[in-house]
């Protein structure tokens, strides 16, 4: 096939060494080949990127700037819907508050957890394989069964409860009272800190032994080889995990629509709405689609502007040794 | 251009973005289909149903066989968005099945008018559905031929009630003979007295019960009224003052995703008001039990549950539908919602027959009379074309009202009133 293709392109390639670009080197078959299969081989995701992705986005653009129910032709109306969502629409806000609580919460405490993790298994201890599994484990279990899990267990007479019962307090109705289903939420969040877990122990089974020796033989402690060694190593890491862990908290989703469905928990669907279960409602529910399109792009910027803040501040924090050497 | 310099750039890479953009922007509008493709109907539900449904549409062929007929079973939750989609796309389902947000659809214009059409075919709703057959009305237009529609019936636990020397419950209760029943019934910690005060037809059967509504004459949203009030006061009371329903919290505790309909074939209530469907968690118990109309308060009033067939206005096969939504309603088809237990048929003729008053797969004697008895005094529930919005609204706005931390009906349904009003805002 590309012998084929190679001839007919060649000509093309002969003509052209006349144009204003000399830099450009007439490339030799080899890597006309190469090109081809690159682009071939690229070409899957190229579509569906933009097909599925890039196109609609730029569509949902053009909605968030119209009136539309999906049935009618669209009506545009400018501005309207971003002017009204930012000035006149409780719910956005209400939803945008909890979306920052939840993010502000629980990817610290997903990174820290995840640390503090890595750094034990990393322990030479019995059956550490076994723990590693196990921490593991938990986000391999489908979102559903983790979600139905967590009824069970936050429930007013639920574990969590009577294990409080034991210290004579009295824990709260996690799912149904008001203040306590953000938390709620937030402790499910943390369940799945094993993925962030089994990154970290890569990273620190890579760090060199030597430096841990030559700290030992200066008479550094422990916790002193941990701040000093292992966790520079590791911002690399910590930089991906805190990046992914902000655009996943931003989009919550799943662990609100199935933990408080809104049918049957509407206070604590209420108490928690985020972002995305509020776009989903407009847009599915309301037939408000050029209102939930204009959401959408209020999350993205939102989004945007999170993870360009933890870009800038990268020089400051994060460690990469190749640019040391 | 050689392969070699068919570089993208940035903005060309952007362009084909854009381009592929007005492609989701045009292809929203396009619609394809031609005559002799079969009629698509979406339904929603389970696996019972696709039985049901399906043994219905192959009577349809059988006795016309120039008719074809796919249908597509959608998950309950997931319904609006597929059908949304699918409309949306040019491509909506020929038959199409409608329960309380039909509005939604009339109103923005997607749903055919049947009124000719039913004419033509001298099917008269009034005649073959009773006071149902204009329920899916909208400016008095017809939009959905009722398929499925039974009240909210009483179900009690037999033994339960037996051991406590109580009266079987009837439909000449009032308020006080209830609540004295419950008191009776419950045994604290362990057996409430009645469940099902919390769910919008539930305390709305109550509401109408006393004279209130929740939409008035005019359109306008009332639920601040005295009437509404002293309902909504009343079954609140029942959770929090009283105990004799379980609270929410008395539920969570129960397991995941429990309510009445589970608690009651676990015996750990005594009484409890739904649907039809509670009953396909019966066949099975070994206690006694049996259903009744729901109890009066000034006058009688129940809600009803149901579902109508309609015909999306992107729909090529119009007479068609109309012809297989005929027969889908008739007797003969509506037999099969009962015989396999599905659900109540719409068609009073068939409430009324033998088969349904004695389903060959009822093992105990229930007196399915009772469903005829309450459609008589079904009350017509507001079905607005903010339909789901209100109803977010509501579950939102007596959200405390039902975990107890707001206890006066009167100043959750002021607030409410007050976020209705903001919501629905031209009167009809």
């Amino acid at each position: 096939m590309a012998t084929s293709t190679a001839p007919k392109a060649a000509p093309g390639a002969a003509e052209k060494p006349a144009s204003p670009k000399p830099r450009k080197q007439k490339l030799s078959t080899r890597r006309r080949r190469e090109a081809l299969s690159f682009y071939l081989f690229i070409s899957p995701w190229v579509i569906g990127f933009l097909v599925f992705l890039l196109g609609p986005m730029i569509a949902s653009i053009y909605y968030s700037l119209t009136d539309w129910d999906s049935f009618n032709p669209p009506k545009w109306v400018g501005f309207d819907n971003y002017v009204k969502l930012l000035t006149d629409d409780p719910v956005f806000w209400k939803a945008l508050w909890n979306t920052f609580y939840y993010a502000a919460i629980s990817v610290p405490l997903g990174l820290v957890l995840g640390l503090w993790l890595a750094n034990l298994l990393n322990k030479q201890v019995r059956a550490r394989k076994l723990f590693r599994t196990l921490i593991y484990l938990p986000t391999l279990i489908p979102l559903v069964a983790t979600a139905m899990i967590f009824r069970m267990v936050l429930a007013p007479n639920g574990p969590i409860n009577d294990f409080f019962g034991l210290f004579g307090l009295s824990g709260p109705n996690w799912l149904l009272d008001g203040p306590w289903v953000k938390p709620a939420l937030i402790l499910m969040s943390a369940w799945g800190a094993g993925a962030a877990t089994v990154l970290l122990l890569a990273a620190m089974k890579g760090i060199p032994r030597e430096l841990y020796e030559a700290a030992e033989v200066d008479g550094a402690s422990a916790t002193r080889q941990f701040w000093s060694i292992t966790l520079p190593h590791l911002t690399p890491i910590i930089f991906f995990n805190l990046i992914m862990g902000l655009i996943n908290a931003f989009q919550i989703f799943s662990q609100v629509y199935i933990l408080i469905p809104k049918g049957k928990n509407p206070a604590g669907y209420d108490a928690a709405q985020t972002m995305v279960p509020l776009l989903f409602d407009q847009a599915f529910s309301y037939y408000r689609m050029g209102y939930a399109s204009a959401i959408s792009w209020l999350l993205f910027l939102v989004i945007l502007v999170f993870t360009v803040i933890a870009f800038r501040t990268t020089r400051r924090w994060v460690f990469y040794e190749t640019e040391v050497k | 251009m050689t392969l070699g310099r068919a570089q993208f750039s940035r903005r060309g890479f952007l362009g084909l973005g854009a381009a592929a953009g007005v492609i989701t922007l045009t292809a929203c509008g396009s619609s394809a289909g031609s005559s002799d493709k079969p009629l698509v109907m979406t339904v929603w539900g389970g696996d019972p149903d696709r039985k049901t449904y399906q043994a219905r549409i192959d009577l349809l062929v059988k006795k016309h066989p120039d008719l074809k007929v796919k249908l597509q079973l959608i998950p309950g939750d997931s319904y609006p968005q597929k059908v949304q989609t699918m409309i949306a796309g040019g491509n909506g389902p020929d038959i199409m099945q409608v329960a309380e947000s039909v509005n939604t659809y009339s109103s923005k214009n997607q749903l055919l008018e049947l009124d000719d059409l039913a004419q033509t075919a001298k099917l008269d709703p009034e005649q073959r559905f009773g006071p149902v057959g204009s329920l899916y009305t909208y400016q008095d237009k017809l939009y959905a031929i009722p398929d499925r529609s039974g009240a909210v019936t009483v179900f009690y636990n037999k033994d339960m009630f037996d051991k406590k020397g109580i009266k079987a419950p009837t439909a000449e209760w009032t308020w006080d003979d209830a609540l004295d029943a419950f008191k009776e019934l419950t045994v604290p910690g362990k057996v409430w007295g009645y469940s099902g005060a919390e769910w919008f037809p539930q305390w709305w059967s109550l509401a109408y019960q006393n004279g209130g509504t929740i939409i008035d004459a005019n359109g306008r949203p009332a639920v601040a009224s005295d009437e509404v009030v002293e309902a909504l006061q009343w079954a609140g009371d029942l959770v929090f003052k009283h105990k004799v329903v379980p609270s929410k919290a008395d539920y969570a505790d129960m397991g995941p995703d429990i309510g009445g309909d589970q608690a009651f074939p676990n015996q750990k209530v005594a009484t409890h008001a739904n649907g039809f469907w509670v009953m396909s968690g019966l066949t099975k118990v070994s206690f006694g039990w049996d259903i009744a109309p729901m109890w009066r308060g000034k006058k009688q009033a129940v809600s009803a549950f149901g579902s109508g067939l309609a015909i999306s206005r992107t729909s090529k096969q119009r007479d068609k539908a109309f012809k297989a939504i005929d027969f889908l309603t008739s007797t003969e088809s509506q037999a099969q919602i009962i015989a396999s237990g599905q659900d109540v048929p719409a068609n009073l003729e068939v409430q009324k027959s033998q088969a349904f008053l004695k389903p060959s797969w009822m093992k105990t004697d229930v007196d399915m009379g009772v469903f005829a008895e309450s459609s008589e005094f079904v009350f017509r529930a507001p079905f607005i074309p903010e339909w789901n919005e209100m109803i977010d609204t509501i579950s939102n706005g007596l959200a405390d009202f039902w975990l107890g931390k707001e206890r006066s009906a009167k100043k959750a349904l002021t607030a409410l009133q007050k976020d209705l009003e903001a919501l629905i805002k031209s009167g009809a």
